[in-house]
């Protein structure tokens, strides 16, 4: 991940260059996000991209934005079926049931 | 009288399928609802959500003689739906499913780090209130490559363990990760892209307390 930029088109020609880590190490730790959040690295893995983090505010933002996504996946509203359409589909099942035993 | 057995075939037949219909009936009364909401999240539409679910069920009753017990029936059964649903995609469509690439979700611009979605201080039933919030998020899921989406859902939204992810899918753990991943940062782009107004009603803005209770 590049660091601050002035626009989009100049953060893309500058790449990693713009970056005070070494190339590719944000890239390294974008890889390794989700098994972050999820808390199944080893701890001296964790805690190293914590160091990373803490020094840099572009990966820190992204880890949140990527933990607030993670959080509204797993409450994102579902409807649920109606007593009358569980009814329904059970007597559908059967009969299709019924129709294909008698081929 | 004798308790014999009836070695009438037609006898037979008669007690095999009222079994049958019995066993059906115990899986779909304690399964439906699950596999509904799965297919619902899957699908995101209400009407080819019962397709999927009549289509599970279908095949469930046909197969119930091959069930081995060695996985849990819920299991089992979300390994019908996803087979089912890959299956009336390619009917439907059968265009290829799009790879995704860890590269393509690097941020290039400073505005695509974070989220540009109200959800600060809100618990995510208070953030969900914004319709145009769950909208997004719809949106996105329903964006995804199904074989992406499918990953997504049995794991963050179903609460499977990798490994079950795994079974269903016939996938190993490393590779249920890695899709898992890729869809994640997937949603995440796509819900950054968007600019979400605090779009909350009179009605909720009244009845949402707008600090305490941490998002998370």
């Amino acid at each position: 991940m590049t660091k601050k930029a002035t626009s989009p088109k100049r953060a893309r020609e500058q790449g990693e260059a713009a970056h005070e880590h070494k190339p590719g190490r944000c890239l390294e730790i974008l890889q390794r996000l989700s098994a972050y959040i999820d808390d199944e690295l080893a701890s001296n893995v964790c805690e190293e991209i914590r160091r990373h983090l803490g020094a840099c505010p572009n990966c820190e933002v992204f880890v949140e934005s990527l933990r607030h996504t993670v959080t509204l996946c797993r409450h994102r509203p579902t409807p649920t079926l109606s007593p009358a359409d569980r009814q329904t589909l059970r007597e559908n099942i059967l009969r299709a049931a019924r129709a294909q035993a008698r081929l | 009288m004798s308790t014999q057995p009836s070695k009438n075939p037609r006898d037979q037949a008669s007690r095999a399928t009222g079994d049958q219909r019995s066993q059906f009936d115990r899986i779909y009364r304690d399964h439906v609802d699950l596999i509904y909401r799965y297919a619902n999240r899957l699908c995101g539409e209400t009407e080819a959500a019962k397709d999927l679910v009549q289509e599970t069920f279908l095949n469930a009753y046909r197969g119930f003689k091959d069930f081995r017990g060695d996985a849990r029936i819920s299991t089992w059964l979300y390994t019908i739906a996803s087979r089912a649903c890959l299956r009336m995609r390619r009917k439907k469509k059968g265009e290829p499913e799009r790879e995704l690439s860890l590269e393509e979700f690097v941020p290039t611009s400073e505005g695509e780090f974070r989220l540009q979605i109200p959800v600060d201080g809100l618990s995510p039933e208070e953030a969900f209130q914004n319709k145009e919030l769950r909208q997004a998020l719809d949106q996105a899921i329903e964006k995804l490559p199904k074989k992406y989406r499918m990953v997504l859902v049995l794991r963050d939204m179903e609460g499977l363990s990798a490994k079950e992810v795994g079974t269903v899918m016939g996938l190993n753990e490393r590779a249920v990760k890695s899709r898992l991943h890729r869809a994640r940062l997937f949603v995440r782009r796509e819900l950054s892209a968007r600019g979400i107004t605090d779009g909350q009603s009179e009605e909720s803005r009244a009845t949402t307390p707008t600090s305490g209770g941490s998002y998370r």
